[in-house]
């Protein structure tokens, strides 16, 4: 089983409004690998974490989740072991941090309360925030928001988490904060697969690099590779757009 | 002379004034119950659901309240007899029905598309996301809406009256044909009481809306 990929994904295809937006999109997720999906915006990186968890259902292809095929059928208790984290943070208003990290964990996974609240505060421990445990969410920052829904995330235990630009929504000065909880979740041998343009984290902790563009994926490969000779000159563009923006900011 | 036959009616009005309530509160239960079901299935049901829901609101906010009343006494009384008070609950409870289904939808609209996205991804089933995020949030939102409707089914309260349940409008309306004038007095204080009641209940809802409020979120309640 261990050699088998934990996420297989297979020629997805999805359409909007008339508009094809994935045109077929296939790749593999080792355990524990981290990838980063980079591409220029309405390129479909979003609906493709999407369609994994069947969030947007794909018109077509399939999802294999660790050897079983992601549908309709038990999709919640195939959910929750797809770690989700949204550049919104998407955290529960009316919660505190406490129980927005116990609530699934009780309500899917039927916990204790006693177990979801020992899981909760490891996790919470991990990513800095023993101290927000009380906190609600319009009571923190952004960076403190993304961590407590990375910690929802991690406390149901998930095989892997898709990230959906984790830092899009921050100020600057707080990405640094979350792409260092991401640095360790990936040191630590969590799986990942996150869009984001965020070069800290491609860099520094990634394994290996997808670029997309036009719906479907141009090229793959680590980012020691895939950064500094690219093979399709439409990735190097891009980089080069990356790092002029990057230098601007 | 008119204030000592006040003090010796007064408990006559007292006793409208409690059914009245009575009334008020079961109206308000009757059309919390089904007006937030209706409101789940009009944001959430089939389409045919929503036809209902969407027919059901149209035609209770359509008709007077007294037409109502006379509908369901006199008419469909007639069919299957019941007491005035039943009939003004049946009659005012799914008036206010309708307007609560309003309250509430609008309410469970307003919750973030986000957080319900984000339960769904944790593996929460429809009901569930429901019953733990929208709910909890949506009925917080509602409670500063909900002070009209209290308002209004009080004050609406006093048209059952008309089909004979012996409320305070009605008591007072005894009492003055007794006294053979006096109209302005016994009506002024009918009219205060009904100020009074107003006023305690709204002040209540405000309070629960200070006590429910989230932290962290500025005013009575309100989110931004």
């Amino acid at each position: 089983m261990s050699d088998t990929p934990i996420l297989s994904v297979r020629n997805i295809r999805k359409t909007y409004g008339g508009i094809e937006v994935l045109k077929g999109v296939s790749f593999d997720l080792e355990r524990g690998q981290s990838k980063i999906v980079i591409g220029p915006s309405g390129t479909g990186k979003s609906t493709l974490l999407r369609c994994i968890n069947l969030l947007s259902p794909p018109d077509d292809g399939s999802v294999i989740l660790d050897g079983v095929t992601v549908e309709q059928k038990g999709i919640n208790q195939l959910r929750a072991q797809i770690g989700f984290v949204f550049q919104e943070f998407n955290l529960f208003t009316h919660l505190c941090v406490l129980d927005n990290v116990r609530l699934a964990q009780r309500n899917v996974l039927g916990r204790s309360r006693h177990e979801a609240t020992r899981r909760a505060m490891e996790e919470l421990e991990r990513v800095g925030l023993a101290d927000k445990l009380d906190a609600y969410p319009a009571e923190l920052s952004g960076g403190q928001k993304q961590r407590a829904s990375i910690a929802r995330a991690l406390a149901m235990d998930p095989k892997l988490i898709l990230f959906d630009e984790p830092t899009s929504a921050l100020d600057p000065e707080l990405t640094g904060e979350v792409v260092q909880v991401m640095k360790e979740l990936a040191n630590a041998g969590m799986t990942m697969l996150v869009v984001s343009h965020e070069m800290g984290f491609a860099k520094a902790a990634a394994d290996e690099v997808i670029f997309m563009e036009g719906g479907v994926i141009v090229e793959q490969g680590p980012p020691s590779t895939l950064f500094t000779q690219p093979e399709h000159a439409r990735t190097s563009q891009f980089l080069q757009m990356l790092t002029h923006e990057h230098h601007e900011t | 002379m008119v204030f000592d036959t006040l003090v010796a009616e007064f408990p006559f009005l007292l006793r409208g004034l409690w059914i009245g309530l009575q009334l008020l509160a079961a109206l308000l239960t009757l059309g919390f119950v089904l007006g937030l079901t209706l409101s789940v299935m009009s944001v959430y049901g089939h389409w045919t659901l929503r036809l209902f829901t969407l027919l059901f609101e149209r035609v209770f906010r359509g008709i007077p309240e007294i037409v109502l009343l006379l509908l369901f006494f006199y008419g469909i009384g007639e069919l299957i007899p019941m007491s005035p008070f039943i009939a003004a609950v049946i009659a005012l409870g799914l008036r206010s029905t309708a307007y609560q289904a309003q309250i509430f939808r609008g309410a469970m609209q307003s919750v973030d598309d986000g957080e319900v996205m984000a339960a769904r991804a944790l593996g929460l089933s429809r009901l569930a996301t429901i019953r733990h995020i929208v709910l909890p949030q949506a009925l917080r939102r509602s409670i500063g809406p909900w002070t009209n409707e209290y308002s209004s089914e009080l004050k609406a309260t006093s048209l059952a009256y008309v089909i004979g349940v012996v409320e305070l409008t009605r008591q007072a309306s005894y009492i003055v044909s007794n006294l053979q004038g006096n109209t302005l007095t016994v009506f002024a204080v009918v009219a205060a009481m009904y100020f009074v009641v107003n006023r305690l209940g709204n002040a209540g809802l405000y309070a629960l809306e200070r006590k429910m409020a989230i932290p962290g979120f500025e005013g009575r309640g309100r989110e931004t």
